[in-house]
């Protein structure tokens, strides 16, 4: 699709001063300017929040009667003993969550668009999202049914095939927690994120697919060349979105997985470590320090990607 | 679009102030202008000032709002089973719940800042209590405590005197106080296992080594020691290595040894290091539960009731215990589950073995806050409520139903429905379980032991023949190491908390991550160090002192 | 249309690869909903797989023991339907604003839409803001706040720049007004987006159970989730006494037919069912050749 063809007439408006031309576009400013009052009132007033990281904030004594201290929480926090570990796993984390997770649920749908039987294709669309719905808590439980020591069905079934002799002890074993996590991670959430790339999916020109086989192109070349090209737009703005999420390395997956203490050094990601030290034993400034350090980056990361995905056409902004 | 941002000011300005007004106010002015939902109690003045006569309990109503400040609690809506209609109808009596919804951190927060507190909260003794109290939002209880007969009756001078706060005064009315031991903690054994074995001598860790051993040997998928959630057995065996040596020292809640006079170091401290020496080895040879740091409880739960355990260590292990004991003997009258005296290493004398603990000051508290118009009359209902005939009725319902007049101790005379109508019996006490908010276990355990002696052996409740013949016997009083965590956002808080985290992972890695018993010491010698450079010296004083204070309010 | 052997080996490599995906989601939740008809003391057994082994309706009784519950449903399900209508509407037309390129001040607004995704002043502000605009224990309480969702925002305009430039030209031509063609054009064109995001929405609102239980104490107010929330979390009180005190445990445990699994699987299907049935009419909206039609016309 060319896009900088179809907004070719907008140099039109850049003639007369800013408030006439302000003025003259009424209609569309009330599409926006309401919401942006909304967005001002219910996320940008109660944003004086962030501040309190730069505080030794009180509940009793309110935003204005807790005393200023500077950097001292963020210093805190970077000169933790583990802040560098903490660092290291979040990156790691999310990273492979984004190398397998991000993929996954396009992948899905695009395997979903080559199913011709209806009622198959909507009863695996149905069950895919399932499991979306189930809380950590459940799902922890059947992973680590799953993954016992005793009796545990992988385990069984490894021995069964002569693999393995005696029980694998995976969730409390360092090497293996990340691929556990990252594996639970994209089987909890591939039906539901692949219904946004179905709805994209919905939209290309069924005519594209009739001329490419009657080129001879054959299913793969088709699934390669027409369905993914068209979205693109899609998958490059959720792509933005999720670099700008990269230090959101995960929370209750974690917290529930990795509950044996000797993965630490492997699980403790950003959220988990603020969780324990921060918020259990009500350090609010110290949280929210490390809260708004996450910000920071995140923007960053955000702006990075977006600034990338600018020469594809696709930014947010 | 210079205009857009000086308004962008102004408004963020006005939102400041807005705001500033409110937090301003929270610190607590507020109480007196601002009443806590739902309180709209009897006429303000009219019971506090009369103050030579009390409260009448019954004869002036009652409304009060109630907040349970725990994530998982949910207080029922008052007045809809047996128990709180009686109390509703006969005490004039209404408390209104504030929930926490999941939520009761924030939940709390939210009440802090806008100064809209409940009139009573129900909570964890502690740092939290302390600050509620420091910024002057309590009410203390001292004027009334003459007043009212019944806590200073069941409670005892000792136990309230341990109640006090820095300021000399009580504001905690305490939950399941007791002035004698009881606990469950302890070893559950499998019966049928043990006896097909040949019932062999199990008194000393060499003893339960050897047994875990033929058990491993005869039944292969049996579990020859669990452990429970969190290798929470462990800790229990820990008390095996010495005497007079509750597992509470080495234990997360704790973290320090007493030696003398002073409080020390968990990692250097020789039986903490000998458990967990024997716990790797154990772990090693595959007679421990493989799982130990990971399994969920209902995994636990699952291979206890299926009878897939020989022995089980746990804090509490009769609720499993119970449970299994019932279905196990329902498909095989000689399977079952046992407690056995406490394990001990040769050499020790087995009577000072105290695998569990308990503290005078019972569980948790209840504060009244300054948001209650008349918190002397919410005192006085408080204590009806732990006083015998409050007790009675949220145990066991209102009389003439499971019970019918008491004896001359006050202990309530049940009926035969009593035993003939479990079911009927469970289920009032399940709805009026989440009201239990003073239980007076001294009062409560002595109806129920004076209830089942009354019963023939075969008739008695299987947890509270256990809880008799051993369980309460070898607890151990450790109400002297009470209050010793400091504020989580406190220096010594801070340092605690990396501690807490030395320790977990290292009590993890000597226990499934070593390779020998050399090793496991390794692990502990560096957590040691690392423990140092994180500042536990500084938080061992701190807990010597708070624990020699405590001693000194014991015995004056 | 003919397949070639080379699309032939490649479907049913995916028809394979559909089906395994279709069981290891499909398993775990049937098993919840076995679970959740079989009685509590039999699951802790074990073995229980495809099928119940002791059916039962008790897990069921006690979840609906509280009568109240009724009320969150009615609630769940006005507040599910509001607020994901008022949100989309309101959302898909900040959206539409913001996919015209002479809009002064778009790259501005855009920028203060996303920092507010990473950015948040916490709570407590919002709550002291919350009962500033005297939303406290109302209804709106749960619809307001979210009423622009910027995630929405950014698919919907995503979505809305990818329809054919050529029907916004002709329709201007033909003098239609933005608004116009918005809600004639770019709105009908636009069926799977809405579906997906109104899906989305609701899933949100059905599931929220914190706002509420922050921002609503007239119980007669809470929808559905905060209260099975609080059903289940006084059923896992037990387990959590044990740890704190064992002579409280001892004195407050009880004994149930019903167990701390059986009953959270069964609080998860009353939680979940409705919600999961909205997907299969979601469906409807994901046909292909809909804009194709229209451009025709």
């Amino acid at each position: 699709m060319d896009i900088s063809g179809r907004r070719k007439n907008e140099t039109a408006y850049a003639k007369p001063g800013p408030a006439r031309r302000f003025l003259k576009q009424w209609d569309i400013q009330l599409m926006a300017l309401p919401a942006m009052l909304f967005v001002f009132v219910f996320s940008y007033i109660p944003m004086y929040g962030v501040l309190t990281a730069f505080q030794d904030y009180s509940l009793f004594r309110g935003f204005l009667g807790s005393p200023w201290v500077g950097f001292k929480h963020f210093e805190a926090f970077f000169h933790a003993p583990v802040f560098w570990d903490v660092m290291r796993n979040t990156l790691v984390i999310s990273s492979l969550k984004l190398l397998i997770g991000f993929p996954a649920p396009i992948l899905l749908a695009l395997m979903l668009n080559e199913v011709r039987s209806r009622i198959f294709k909507r009863t695996v669309q149905t069950i895919s999202y399932l499991p979306h719905f189930l809380s950590w808590v459940i799902v922890a439980g059947f992973v680590s049914s799953l993954l016992s020591t005793d009796n545990g069905s992988l385990n069984l079934l490894l021995q069964k095939l002569n693999w393995i002799e005696e029980p694998i002890n995976f969730l409390s074993m360092p090497e293996y927690f990340w691929s556990i996590l990252v594996a639970t991670g994209v089987w909890k959430e591939i039906g539901f994120a692949s219904i946004v790339y179905l709805a994209a999916i919905a939209g290309v020109d069924p005519h594209l697919y009739e001329a490419a086989s009657i080129d001879g192109a054959g299913k793969p070349r088709q699934m390669f060349s027409i369905t993914l090209p068209s979205i693109v737009p899609v998958v490059v703005v959720f792509l933005i979105l999720a670099i700008g999420n990269l230090l959101n390395a995960g929370f209750e997956d974690i917290l529930l997985l990795a509950s044996n203490p000797i993965l630490r050094d492997v699980s403790d990601v950003i959220d988990t470590y603020v969780y324990r030290i921060g918020i259990e034993n009500s350090r609010y400034s110290y949280a929210t320090a490390a809260g708004l350090f996450k910000a920071v980056i995140s923007v960053g990361l955000l702006a990075g990607a977006n600034y990338w995905a600018r020469r594809s056409g696709n930014s947010l902004w | 679009m210079a205009f857009r941002k000086r308004a962008l000011h102004l408004a963020l300005a006005a939102a400041l102030t807005g705001t500033a007004a409110l937090t301003g106010c929270a610190k607590n002015e507020g109480s007196s202008s601002s009443p806590s939902p739902g309180s709209s109690a009897p006429p303000a003045s009219s019971a506090s000032e009369e103050a030579g006569a009390g409260f009448a309990l019954g004869e002036q109503p009652l409304e009060f709002s109630f907040y349970g400040h725990y994530d998982w609690y949910t207080m029922p809506p008052w007045g809809e089973d047996l128990a709180t209609k009686w109390i509703k109808e006969n005490k004039k009596v209404n408390v209104v719940p504030v929930s926490s919804g999941g939520n009761a951190k924030q939940k709390m927060s939210t009440m802090i800042v806008s100064g809209e507190l409940p009139d009573v909260i129900w909570m964890e003794r502690g740092a939290d209590v302390e600050k509620l109290r420091s910024e002057g939002m309590l009410v203390p209880f001292d004027d009334y405590l003459d007043k009212y007969p019944n806590l200073k009756k069941w409670a005892g001078e000792s136990t309230l005197d341990m109640l006090r706060s820095p300021d000399g005064k009580i504001y905690q009315f305490p939950n399941w106080y007791t002035t004698q031991p009881n606990g469950n903690s302890g070893y559950l054994v499998n019966k049928k296992i043990y006896e097909e074995l040949g019932s062999p001598s199990l008194e000393t860790t060499d003893d339960l080594y050897a047994y875990l051993r033929q058990v491993k040997e005869s039944y292969p998928d049996v579990v020859p020691f669990e452990v429970g959630q969190g290798a929470e057995g462990i800790d229990i065996l820990t008390s095996a290595f010495a005497e007079n040596r509750p597992y509470l020292y080495s234990s997360l809640h704790m973290l320090a040894v007493p030696s003398g006079d002073r409080l020390t170091s968990v990692f250097a401290d020789p039986v903490f290091r000998e458990t967990l020496q024997l716990a790797n080895k154990l772990y090693r040879e595959k007679l421990m539960t493989q799982d130990a740091f990971t399994q969920k409880l209902e995994q636990v739960e699952q291979k206890v009731v299926t009878g897939k355990i020989a022995v089980y260590a746990a804090s509490s292990p009769t609720e499993f215990g119970s449970k299994g004991n019932a279905a196990l003997s329902s498909e095989d009258p000689s399977a079952g589950y046992i407690i056995v005296w406490p394990i001990h290493k040769a050499g020790l004398d087995r009577n000072k073995i105290f695998p569990g603990d308990y503290k005078q000051l019972g569980w948790n508290v209840s504060v009244i806050t300054k948001a209650a118009k008349d918190p002397e009359a919410i005192f006085a209902f408080l204590d009806w409520f732990t006083g015998p005939e409050g007790q009675r009725t949220i145990m066991w319902g209102p009389e003439g139903l499971y019970w019918e007049g008491t004896d001359d101790e006050e202990a309530p005379l049940f009926t035969d429905k009593f035993t003939s109508d479990p079911q009927g019996r469970d289920e009032l006490m399940n709805s009026t379980v989440n009201f239990q908010w003073n239980g007076n276990t001294v009062y409560v355990d002595r109806s129920k032991t004076k209830f089942e002696s009354t019963l023939p052996p075969e008739k008695r409740n299987w947890e509270t023949r256990w809880q008799t013949e051993i369980t309460w016997k070898t607890q151990y009083n450790t109400t002297e190491f009470v209050n010793l965590a400091p504020a989580g956002d406190s220096d010594e808080g801070i340092i605690s908390q990396s501690v807490i985290e030395i320790y977990e992972k290292a009590k993890a890695k000597a226990v499934i991550g070593a390779k020998s018993e050399d090793e496991v010491l390794a692990v502990l010698d560096q957590a040691e160090k690392d423990a140092q450079k994180a500042g536990y010296d500084r938080l061992l004083e701190y807990k010597t002192n708070k624990w020699r204070d405590n001693l000194k309010m014991l015995n004056p | 249309m003919k397949l070639s052997t080379g699309d032939r080996v490649f479907v049913a490599a995916i028809y394979i690869a559909l089906a395994i995906v279709g069981f290891t989601a499909f398993y775990p939740f049937w098993n919840a909903a076995v679970v959740s008809f079989n009685s509590g003391a039999d699951t802790l057994k074990g073995g229980i797989t495809f099928w119940p082994r002791a059916f039962t309706l008790e897990n069921y009784r006690v979840v609906f023991e509280d009568a109240r519950l009724i009320d969150g449903f009615v609630i769940s399900i006005l507040r599910t339907l509001v607020g994901t209508a008022c949100s989309i509407a309101a959302t898909a037309v900040f959206a539409y604003g913001m996919t015209k390129k002479e809009l002064i001040g778009r790259k501005a607004y855009m920028v203060a839409c996303i920092v507010t995704m990473y950015f948040s002043g916490g709570l407590i502000p919002s709550y002291l803001l919350i009962r500033e605009l005297g939303l406290m224990n109302s209804f709106w309480v749960m619809v307001v706040p979210g009423l622009i969702s910027v995630w929405n925002m950014i698919v919907f305009r995503t979505f809305f720049a990818g329809l054919p430039a050529g029907l916004e030209e002709s329709a201007k031509i033909d003098g239609c007004s933005n608004w116009g063609i918005l809600v004639r054009i770019v709105l009908p064109l636009s069926g799977p987006v809405l579906a997906t995001l109104s899906l989305f929405t609701a899933v949100y609102h059905w599931n929220d159970w914190f706002a509420p239980s922050i921002y609503i104490t007239n119980a007669d107010l809470l929808p559905i989730q905060t209260k099975l929330q609080q059903i289940l979390n006084s059923n896992i009180m037990h387990e959590q006494l044990a740890q704190m005190d064992s002579s409280a445990s001892s004195h407050m445990g009880r004994m149930r037919s019903v167990t701390t699994k059986s009953l959270s699987m069964a609080t998860m299907m009353v939680a979940t069912v409705p919600i999961l049935c909205v997907y299969p009419f979601v469906q409807k909206y994901f046909v292909k050749g809909v804009l194709i039609g229209s451009l025709k016309e």
